[in-house]
């Protein structure tokens, strides 16, 4: 089975000087599949990407990518895969046009498909109207799409996508996930670092990765399901005294700050809702709404991350 | 190695270089801007030099002989002292840059034919101008006496024309008048041809600091590809500058240029690969741009300046020194630039020059392409 995996590493592990950034990484990723990689920051998402993309040398372990070895191949191997960096990389000089032509030209795309390609990434990618602007002079998002049709020119098997939204407007996002579900749909592999959870939920896998290990990676479904508990969300008028009071009280697991609301994970929704409304009335803290909520990939990461904090 | 490749990276940085303001000026200004300030700053003639005069003989030979040497330009008298402390106080204070002192015995054994006794002092922390007035004095004597032998002879009616027995006639060639800039502007001109290295070793540094490296690496591009790609339009670029550059000069300072001008721009190109190189190991090594910046100033333009023998001798310099400049590229163009502009020399002259500039170049390129990886950290 490994060796049809588009990607599968074995105990990867990069050491810096004074810290292990990743940590015996174990991930068999299947062709076609869409995972995320989510985590705070430092978790060592960035290190495992450039690690990926050949950039990196590996401190132990062992990668392979496309069937070939990623110490061994990693030449042969860049022009399997487009990567793309967090930090925007393309020539700010050069136009949305130029840029593509440079990266046909260095991913040796035939001569004769480079106009075709061109023009099919622009509309793609919506840069049509913008092919003649310099890359400096762009929106952050048409950037990130820019930096997208770039990695995209090769048609590459893999995508390695590091942080490719952040920073950017939520129209640009929504866009830019519709282009990516354009690509898995036809069956690009694809991997993506995402601070955002609503990102994540649309992966056909998510791996969360704290301090350099992998320490879940499963659906968005069974991530959730894994989570202790079921959520109540409460919005209280004075959410710092009351969130002293809630956490006493027996049954809440865990609760978690979303501006002035308050997710309390209890043993069971049904069975502490009344005894909370009680307490809350007795202490004459008011509240405009309490229910049950279902639990989110926020509440799950945000969960999962304090476990492994305690 | 791919031409395809390597043309992408050099139409990218023509592009860059075209576009970019600042490197656009960095690239053309800056070359002939220095030019003109070294040409003029280095070529000022030394003029009206202070020195003071302690007379100790007080007569009329010994007035007249002060009135000798103060009559021009260069030298002005600046007081008559009558103490040697005098002198010390002044040449501390930076009043005086010589002082003539002269001895009491002084017309005696001067118009007895017997010698000429006197002393100068010159201020040792400025030789330019002490030097230049213990020159312009001692020449001024010889003429004195000459002059004041010559009345004696008259006066025994011997004819004039038999009084100059030795005809010494000094001739300098290649550069017949003697004026400085000729022989320092072609030095000049190759070292601010060789400028656009400053630029080369800040591309990489640059692509570092935007990301854009990082993009690059993750391509199947080669080393030596990106490496001498960026290095070819500045080539390019040198070889602009190498055309307007003299032909300026030529016309502007009036220098002459007595070699082939072909040959010259052959040179030049050989030349610019050996010091872009240079620049490129500098990019190699330096993460950022302002590090490249400080490291170039160090390795490319101040070596340029004080080592490549256009200002000081090689000749002149500690063993280790000359070994140093032998590896430096501008001190082989600075004899093919002075040969070409001043002597007029070919290839068969300078042919172990051209052949050392391109060994430099060819193992520049390979230190850089050994040593630069494509990995990041």
């Amino acid at each position: 089975m490994t060796s049809q995996a588009a990607i599968a590493l074995s105990s990867l592990t990069k050491e810096f000087k004074d810290n292990r950034a990743v940590d015996s990484l174990d991930i068999s990723i299947q062709p076609g599949e869409l995972f995320g990689l989510v985590g705070p920051d430092g978790a060592g998402k960035t290190t495992t990407l450039r690690l990926l993309a050949g950039l990196l040398d590996i401190t132990e372990g062992e990668a392979t990518i496309a069937g070939l070895d990623l110490a061994a191949e990693t030449e042969k191997i860049k022009s399997h895969i487009g990567y793309m960096a967090q930090e925007f990389s393309m020539y700010a000089e050069l136009s949305v046009e130029e840029n593509l032509l440079f990266f046909a030209e260095l991913y040796d795309v035939p001569v004769e498909h480079i106009q075709a390609r061109k023009e099919r990434l622009l509309e793609f990618a919506g840069l049509t109207e913008f092919k003649e602007r310099r890359a400096a002079h762009l929106s952050g998002g048409m950037q990130k799409k820019l930096a997208l049709a770039c990695t995209l020119i090769h048609e590459p098997q893999i995508l390695l996508l590091d942080e490719p939204t952040t920073g950017v407007d939520p129209v640009s996002r929504r866009e830019f996930w519709n282009i990516l579900t354009e690509l898995h749909i036809n069956g690009t592999t694809i991997i993506v670092s995402t601070p955002y959870m609503d990102e994540a939920d649309r992966c056909s896998r998510v791996g969360l990765m704290y301090a350099g290990r992998l320490i879940v990676c499963a659906s968005p479904q069974e991530i959730r399901q894994r989570v202790e508990g079921e959520m109540i969300e409460l919005r209280p008028e004075d959410w710092q005294s009351a969130r002293v009071l809630v956490a006493e009280l027996p049954g809440v697991l865990e609760v978690q700050n979303y501006g002035e609301r308050l997710h309390l994970l209890v043993d069971s929704a049904e069975k502490r809702l009344p005894e909370i409304e009680t307490v809350l009335r007795s202490k004459k803290a008011s509240y405009r709404s309490i229910r049950p909520a279902p639990t989110g990939m926020e509440e799950a990461f945000i969960s999962l991350i304090k476990r492994m904090e305690d | 190695m791919s031409l395809r490749h390597l043309w992408a990276v050099t139409r990218k940085e023509i592009q860059h270089i075209i576009r970019d303001r600042s490197t656009l000026v960095i690239v053309f200004l800056t070359p002939f801007l220095l030019l003109f300030v070294f040409a003029y700053s280095l070529t000022v003639e030394i003029k009206h030099v202070p020195i003071a005069v302690l007379d100790f003989d007080r007569s009329e030979t010994s007035r007249q002989f002060v009135q000798r040497i103060t009559a021009g330009d260069d030298l002005e008298l600046y007081a008559q002292v009558a103490a040697l402390e005098e002198i010390e106080d002044l040449l501390l204070r930076g009043k005086i840059k010589a002082a003539l002192i002269i001895h009491p015995d002084f017309s005696r054994q001067v118009l007895s034919g017997s010698g000429m006794p006197m002393q100068i002092i010159i201020d040792g922390t400025e030789p330019e101008s002490g030097a230049f007035a213990l020159d312009n004095m001692a020449s001024r004597a010889e003429e004195f006496i000459e002059n004041i032998f010559a009345d004696q002879l008259v006066a025994l009616s011997v004819p004039a024309e038999a009084l100059k027995p030795i005809d010494l006639r000094i001739s300098t060639w290649y550069n017949p008048s003697l004026k400085p800039r000729v022989d320092l502007i072609p030095g000049l001109i190759s070292m601010v041809l060789g400028l656009p290295a400053l630029s080369v070793a800040l591309t990489l540094a640059h692509e570092r600091e935007h990301g854009t490296l990082e993009q690059l690496m993750a391509t199947p591009i080669g080393r030596t590809e990106l490496l001498v790609g960026k290095m070819l339009p500045y080539i390019f670029v040198g070889m602009i500058n190498a055309i307007i550059i003299p032909t300026f000069a030529i016309v502007w300072f009036r220098i002459p240029f007595n070699g082939n001008f072909f040959l010259f721009l052959g040179l030049t190109a050989i030349f610019l690969f050996a010091i872009l190189a240079m620049g490129i190991i500098i990019g190699v090594f330096m993460r950022t741009q302002a590090a490249a910046l400080a490291v170039s100033f160090l390795l490319i333009f101040f070596p340029g300046f004080f080592l490549t023998g256009i200002f000081f001798p090689i000749a002149a310099m500690p063993e280790i020194m000359r070994l140093e400049s032998l590896g430096l590229p501008g001190t082989h163009y600075a004899i093919i630039t002075r040969g070409l502009f001043l002597t007029g020399v070919g290839l068969d002259v300078l042919w172990p020059y051209s052949v050392m500039l391109f060994g430099l170049g060819l193992a520049f390129v390979g230190v850089a392409a050994l040593f630069f990886k494509k990995k990041l950290g």
